[in-house]
Formats: C-alpha cells, sequence, structure tokens
C-alpha cells in the first residue's frame, strides 16, 4: 500500500431544516490508500452512502450543506473546487455505482454505447478506437460475447449482468476511486460472488482504489483490506479487517459481528427440537406434485396458442404441525410464488394442497375459509405490506373485527397484548406506517399476522429489507413466538444464514423444483445437490481465511428469470 | 436516503410555507366566492335583472364599479348573483360524475376479466364522440336547462374518473397490503372501499378540482349555445356570451364575468394543487 490517494479531515455535514439543524456527518476523518479496498460499514441512517456522496458533492437535497472539513484529493481540496472542476472530477476521478442498476442505466441506451459515452467524454478518443476501448471493458467486465452485447439493452440483461455494465459505464472514465454503494445487495449468492470477485479482479488490473459500502460484514471479510464503522454519522473505528473483526474496540462493532448471521459456532437450539413423532400426527400441510403456469403471450384474439411458463413444476412437500421449515433459493426459483399457492393466493394448474386434511383444489371454499381463519402471512417489503391510510390500531383491530373470534369489546385489550407481543410500545396504536422505521413496521406486520391466532405462518423473505441488527431481532421474534405459541413457520429466504440459524427443517428449491429436503444440519453440512452446495459455497463467510468458493461453479448455472417481475 | 429527506411530524399535518400557501389562497377564494353567493341579497347594490334604460352601456363609475350592460343592468350585481349559479354549475357538475366513476373504476379495475371489459368498451364508445357534442344531443333530448345540463354532465363526464381510478386500483391491488387482506379473509367490498379507495383517490380529488374549472367553462359554453342557463338569469358564461357583440365599444361587460370565471379557476387549481402535496399524490 503506497500513500493515500484521498484524505478526508473532519468533514461535517449539516442539513438545515426550518427552525432546526440537524448534523448528519460529524467530523468524519478517513485515508483511502492506493489500490486498496474500504469497507464503509453500518446501518440505514448512518451515513455512510451520504459520505460518499459528499466526496463528489452530490448530496441529496439542497438542504444538506458541508460545513467543514476538507477532502484531499492529489493535493486538491475538493471542497474548495468550483463546479465547474467538480464536473472533472466526477465520473473521471471517482467513478460510482449503485445498488440498483436498473435505475442508474438508461433504459433506452444500448450498454455499448452507454460505456462509450465515457470513453469519449472523458478520455477524448473517437470512433472505431473508442468502439475497441467499449468492447475491451464488456470483455474486462465478463461480458461472454462482447461484440454481439455491444447492442444490448438493459432490460435484456439480468441483474446481476446490470451491475457489471454499471462497473463497466464506471470503468470507462478510468477513474482513481470507485465508489460501490451496497452494488451486491439486490443480487442472489452466487451472482454476488461473482461480482465481489470482478471488484477485486478490477482492484488488481486497474490499480483503483474502491470504497465499498454495505452492511453485510460477510462480503467486508472476503474482499477489502480495510473497514471503517459508522453510525449515527460518526466514524466508530476503523482499522486492518483482521484487527477489527477479531478484536473490535467498539461495543457497537461488536454487535454488528454477532449479528452477522453465519456466524456458525454461537448455533442457536433449533426451533422445536425433539421433533414430533411423524407417524402418529397428520401432516399440517401437505403438498402433491404441485404445479403453477403462467400464461405468456396470449391475447384475446390469439387465445389459443398462449403459451405458459411453469413458475412451479411438480412440488412434493409435508410440514407437520409445529414444525419450523425454511425455504431457500435464488430470485425466480419459485418460493413466493409456493408461497402464495399455499395460501390460496396464486391459482394452481394441477396437484393438491391440502390444509389439515382439506383439498384446497376440491373444496375450494371450504378449504379457503378455514385457511383464512388458520393461517397468515407476513410480507418482503414492510412498508409495502401495510395499508398507509390506516394506523395500527385500526390495522390490527380490522383483522380481529373480521375474525370474529373474540368479542368486539375485547379487541382493545387484544391489540394491545399483540403489541406486547411483538416488542411494540402500546403508542404505537396510533401510528400509521410512514412515521415508523422498517423493523417497526415489519414487527406490526408480524401482530397483524397473529392476530388471526393462526397455525400457520408463512414469512416471504421478510427480513430482506431490514438493516442486520434489525434482522437479527425479528428472526429472534420469530424463534420466541413459534416456541411460545406453537406455531407452524415457513420461512423463505435467499439468504441460507438465517435460515440455517431459526430453521430446524430446509428445503431447497431451484427453477421450480425442490432439489434437497432435510434436517438444517444435513442439509448445509453435506449438501446432496450440486446447485445447494453452490449456494452455500456463495455465501461470504465473516471469516476472512475462508475464500469465497463456488464461483465457478455457479457460473454455470444459468439466470433464471423471476415470475415476480413479469407484468 | 434516509438521510436526506425531511422527515415529517407524527401527525403530518405541519406543512411547509410553500405547502401552505396554496391551500391558504385557494381555500380563500373559494371562500370569497362562497360568502359571495351565500350573501348576494345582501351583498349586491342593485336588482340583477332589473332593467334600466337610463343606464345602458355605462362604463364602470362610482355608481356601477363594473359598469352596466346593453339593458342598462348593474354589472357588479349581476357578476355577485352569478356566483350562484356558477358554484352551483361547478359543484354538481363535479360531484355526480366523481361518484359514478369512482365506484365504476374501482368495479372494474379490481374484478377484470369481462367487467373491465365490459365498462373499458363503454368508456372507448364515450370517449369516440367530441365532449360537447355529446352533451348538447342529451341536452337537446332533455331540454334546455340547467338540470339536463347536470345529467348529461354525470352521463359523459365520469368516464375520466372511471379510468383515472381503474388505473390505480390496478397497480394496487397487486401490492402486499391488498395481498395480505385477501390472506386474512376480507371481504371484497372491504378491500375495495376500505383499503384499494382510499389509497387510490388522492389523484382523483386533484383531478376534481381541475375539473371543476372545465365544468365551469362547458356550462358557460352550453349557456352560451342557449341550452343551458336561460336569460335574465345572471350567470358569468352568459353575461360574457351577451358582452361579445360590445367587445370593441363596452369591453366590461365581457371583462368582469370573464375575471370572475378566471378567479374561481385559479381557486379551484390551488386548492388543487395544496391537496395533491396534502394528500400525497406526488410521493
Amino acid at each position: 500500500m503506497s500513500a493515500s490517494v484521498l484524505s478526508v479531515r473532519d468533514l461535517t455535514v449539516k442539513a438545515h431544516l426550518q427552525g432546526e439543524t440537524r448534523t448528519l456527518l460529524q467530523g468524519v476523518s478517513l485515508d483511502l490508500a492506493k489500490g486498496e479496498i474500504l469497507g464503509l460499514v453500518g446501518e440505514s441512517g448512518s451515513g455512510k452512502s451520504l459520505f460518499c456522496r459528499s466526496l463528489v458533492r452530490l448530496l441529496p437535497s439542497s438542504l444538506l450543506k458541508i460545513e467543514g472539513g476538507t477532502i484531499l484529493f492529489e493535493e486538491r481540496d475538493l471542497t474548495a473546487v468550483t463546479d465547474a472542476e467538480m464536473l472533472k472530477v466526477r465520473g473521471a476521478e471517482i467513478g460510482m455505482i449503485f445498488q440498483n442498476p436498473t435505475s442508474h442505466l438508461d433504459p433506452v441506451m444500448r450498454i455499448g454505447d452507454q460505456i462509450l459515452e465515457g470513453i469519449r467524454y472523458h478520455q477524448g478518443i473517437n470512433g472505431r478506437d473508442a468502439r475497441a476501448a467499449a468492447i475491451e471493458i464488456l470483455a474486462q467486465i465478463g461480458f461472454p460475447e462482447p461484440v454481439r452485447q455491444y447492442d444490448s439493452y438493459p432490460h435484456e440483461l439480468s441483474g446481476g449482468m446490470r451491475q457489471r455494465a454499471m462497473i463497466g459505464v464506471a470503468l470507462s472514465c478510468n477513474p482513481q476511486i470507485l465508489i460501490a454503494d451496497e452494488p451486491t445487495t439486490a443480487l442472489d449468492v452466487t451472482i454476488q460472488a461473482q461480482i465481489l470477485k470482478l471488484l477485486m479482479d478490477i482492484r488488481d488490473r486497474h490499480g483503483l482504489s474502491i470504497i465499498l459500502i454495505t452492511h453485510d460484514l460477510g462480503v467486508v471479510a472476503q474482499t477489502c483490506d480495510r473497514i471503517a464503522v459508522m453510525r449515527g454519522g460518526r466514524l466508530l473505528e476503523q482499522g486492518l479487517k483482521r484487527t477489527i473483526l477479531s478484536a473490535p474496540q467498539d461495543p457497537y462493532t461488536v454487535r454488528l459481528i454477532h449479528s452477522h448471521p453465519s456466524m456458525p459456532d454461537v448455533a442457536l437450539p433449533a426451533v422445536s427440537a425433539p421433533a414430533p413423532s411423524r407417524a402418529a400426527t397428520r401432516p399440517l400441510l401437505e403438498i402433491d406434485d404441485l404445479h403453477v403456469r403462467y400464461p405468456t403471450g396470449g391475447s384475446l384474439f390469439r387465445g389459443k396458442n398462449a403459451r405458459t411458463v411453469g413458475a412451479l413444476s411438480g412440488v412434493n412437500l409435508q410440514i407437520m404441525p409445529g414444525e419450523t421449515v425454511g425455504i431457500v433459493g435464488e430470485s425466480g426459483s419459485g418460493k413466493s410464488t409456493l408461497a402464495r399457492a399455499l395460501l390460496g393466493l396464486t391459482p394452481i394448474s394441477s396437484g393438491h394442497v391440502s390444509f389439515d386434511g382439506i383439498d384446497l383444489f376440491q373444496q375450494r371454499n371450504a378449504g379457503l375459509a378455514r385457511l383464512r381463519r388458520e393461517a397468515a402471512m407476513v410480507f418482503q417489503d414492510p412498508f409495502n405490506a401495510l395499508n398507509p391510510r390506516l394506523t395500527i390500531g385500526q390495522t390490527l383491530a380490522e383483522v380481529l373485527k373480521v375474525q370474529k373470534k373474540i368479542a368486539r369489546a375485547d379487541i382493545p385489550s387484544r391489540v394491545d397484548e399483540l403489541l406486547d407481543l411483538v416488542g411494540l410500545e402500546r403508542e404505537f396504536v396510533n401510528r400509521k406506517p410512514r412515521s415508523m422505521s422498517g423493523g417497526q413496521c415489519q414487527r406490526a406486520g408480524i401482530a397483524r399476522a397473529l392476530a388471526v391466532d393462526p397455525r400457520l405462518i408463512i414469512a416471504d423473505e421478510c427480513v430482506a429489507a431490514l438493516d442486520v441488527t434489525i434482522q437479527a431481532q425479528i428472526i429472534d421474534l420469530f424463534r420466541k413466538l413459534a416456541r411460545d405459541l406453537n406455531l407452524t413457520l415457513i420461512f423463505i429466504a435467499h439468504d441460507l444464514a438465517i435460515v440455517r440459524n431459526l430453521c430446524e427443517r430446509t428445503v431447497v428449491m431451484y427453477r421450480g423444483e425442490i432439489v434437497e429436503d432435510g434436517r438444517s444440519e444435513d442439509v448445509f453440512s453435506r449438501p446432496k445437490h450440486p446447485y445447494t452446495a453452490a449456494l452455500i459455497a456463495a455465501i461470504p463467510d465473516i471469516d476472512p481465511d475462508r475464500q469465497l468458493l463456488g464461483h465457478t461453479d455457479a457460473a454455470s448455472l444459468e439466470p433464471i428469470q423471476s415470475f415476480k417481475r413479469m407484468p | 436516503m434516509s438521510a436526506g429527506t425531511v422527515s415529517s411530524s407524527p401527525a403530518g399535518w405541519r406543512l411547509r410555507l410553500s405547502q401552505r400557501l396554496p391551500l391558504v389562497i385557494g381555500a380563500g377564494i373559494l371562500l370569497f366566492f362562497l360568502l359571495l353567493a351565500i350573501g348576494a341579497p345582501v351583498v349586491a347594490p342593485y336588482d340583477p335583472i332589473l332593467q334600466n334604460g337610463a343606464t345602458r352601456l355605462q362604463p364602470p363609475s362610482l355608481l356601477h364599479p363594473f359598469g352596466t350592460d346593453n339593458f342598462g343592468r348593474d354589472l357588479l350585481s349581476r357578476v355577485i348573483w352569478g356566483t350562484r349559479i356558477d358554484l352551483q354549475i361547478a359543484l354538481i357538475g363535479v360531484v355526480f360524475p366523481f361518484v359514478i366513476g369512482t365506484i365504476v373504476g374501482t368495479i372494474a379495475g379490481f374484478f377484470g376479466g369481462i367487467v373491465d371489459a365490459l365498462f373499458m368498451r363503454l368508456i372507448d364508445i364515450i370517449l369516440a364522440f367530441p365532449f360537447l357534442v355529446l352533451m348538447l344531443s342529451i341536452i337537446a333530448i332533455l331540454g334546455p336547462g340547467l338540470s339536463s345540463f347536470y345529467i348529461a354532465m354525470a352521463l359523459v363526464g365520469w368516464v375520466s374518473y372511471a379510468r383515472l381510478i381503474r388505473a390505480q386500483i390496478l397497480v394496487l391491488k397487486n401490492s402486499d397490503y391488498a395481498v395480505a387482506a385477501v390472506s386474512l379473509g376480507f371481504g371484497r367490498f372491504r378491500i375495495m372501499f376500505r383499503h384499494l379507495l382510499p389509497n387510490a383517490i388522492a389523484g382523483s380529488i386533484v383531478f376534481a378540482m381541475s375539473d371543476a374549472v372545465l365544468v365551469l367553462l362547458s356550462g358557460a359554453a352550453v349557456s352560451y349555445l342557449g341550452l343551458g342557463v336561460q336569460p335574465p338569469v345572471a350567470e358569468w358564461g352568459v353575461m360574457v356570451a351577451e358582452g361579445q357583440s360590445f367587445i370593441t365599444t363596452a369591453w366590461w361587460i365581457t371583462l368582469f364575468p370573464g375575471l370572475s370565471i378566471v378567479c374561481l379557476a385559479f381557486g379551484f387549481s390551488m386548492l388543487g394543487d395544496a391537496l395533491g402535496e396534502l394528500l400525497g399524490v406526488h410521493e
């Protein structure tokens, strides 16, 4: 590591709201060495994104101002240069890539041309040479057929390829520093491993410095040289990766490391330890050769030759009362479709789903009535899952009123009870989702599911949108609820570490089929199917000595399209 | 970017000045016209339909601040009395289409399939005719008058509201909270009218405010053609029409009722914008 390319001293950013001034970044000092990958870790709202945006003066609102400090970059203070000079720094010297490549790529411009633009503007190369350079970059960032794919539009690419294209656009300007803001958060683990490997690859080849913003300590452990931990606009500590991970100083860092779900040693006991004797009890949920197909391409006048796409093909599954089952798989593997089919929210094409002995296909009305009274769902996006116009109290009371399981007079006290159960203060009765955090909304969503007084709860990716420490809290809540209320829990997630922590049984799905089903310990320690093995190998472990494996295996698996994103 | 957004207070009612100003102006203007309409007998200095040959076509003066028209009627009094009719036109002409369109749109969007197809084709048919031509033919069948105008407005005007609401419902019915409502065993009408509609309606309310202006203008147009408000009743649109033949010699006959229409329209659109902010349409 040579001298630092970027040196930030006492950077302070304040927001000037009506009548009050809030400090968003307080005296942050950081150095970035040449060819170094710095991991910036923290929860949402910790100011890590804001810090990086301040570097290139792209503050998200005019109410925010850089109040103090210096940003030294190539012997210039970036806080003092003019806007015209700043324009040259952005892109040309400091490139950025973001979490969601879909919204940061121009949808009506070919990928190649988007890269070409940077080359022409910042490197001054034109014509055929520029095109050749763009194709060279496409090859570097792992496009298998760069000449043909030069003409692809963003919507023709998968999420992983789009993120690669974003990196390509950033590289086209030949920057010295690359700021990557949660570049892999929206991606599946196997794709994440590929992108992280690509970033390290680029660092080695171009010698550029990377600031990697992430909330996943596993990602940091696998890729970064140094770690900086932020919280509430302050830099809590920074240091070499191994030092921080093995001997964290700040209590918050300790908590962050311990809430990382891949910690294998603190193996919490799986939920209901002695599995109920399976022969004796009847399965609560029985799925037999379930197929779900969606029509595509058909229309009113071409109804007959409408094609279908199978989202689930031949799923067999039995779930016993009191079991905690995790369903894992990448996006598009049919996990969510399975969840919706189980609750009768998606029409079944063929096969059988029976809930507590009632077949949902044959006795649809009776089955659904039963299901609505005894099963409930918790959703992925906590903000979208609650009606924004109703207070939490109204939301819960409505469920109780419709379900008619308790007398009307008892509803207010039951609402309080439910809030206690999920660990929300009682004053949340009068709050609306908009004024609550993601974790609080998710707790309210769980309370709503519990209001049904269900035997079965299906949680669909319900922690994917939350910060790690909040994730750990919600997982703990589920563990407690499943134990105390004797719930059957189906927990759908793409994060294998969470499933291993919470569930006694794991089901792995791939392309609409169940490829593996067994006790979690067995599945994770001795995977039978190569896909499961590839999934497990792609989890970034918090131990830096356990290298990311599996990218070669995973690359052979073709990308699959998710049905959730289909029109 | 949670760090960058300005968090609203828990109640969400404490607004910034830039948001509050249009609300105050819009509501103020409408309130002013409402008071004027209610107090017309007291406020108006003259009888609005009393003709007086001695005071024909007088320009604005202290005695007649807005001047007089070709029958010698005091224009200020006529504008004040006209407020009654015009507010009524804007209100009734919007409320009925709004209610009908919202219900139809909600049902079409929620149920989809054949119900949706039928309503949408009906809307296509209505939209295929020029708005005014359709209005005029309905009024011609029912006979001239204000009530015919309201009926015609209700029959033709609901289509825009139906389309607006339907599009919203189509999006919202796939939202997680709608799916959650289904999975919790809520009835269809509860989901439609308690969960989806309140979240979908904000855009329609804002649209209704700007639509009120259009209704006002079509009321004036229909009256101008002799099918709406009948003379000698004072109505701004009719007054503008009456002043047309004197526009070069007695500009005040057209100007003041015209300005009143502009003011009322401005009030509605300001209120529409403010409501849009308040109801979170732009979020």
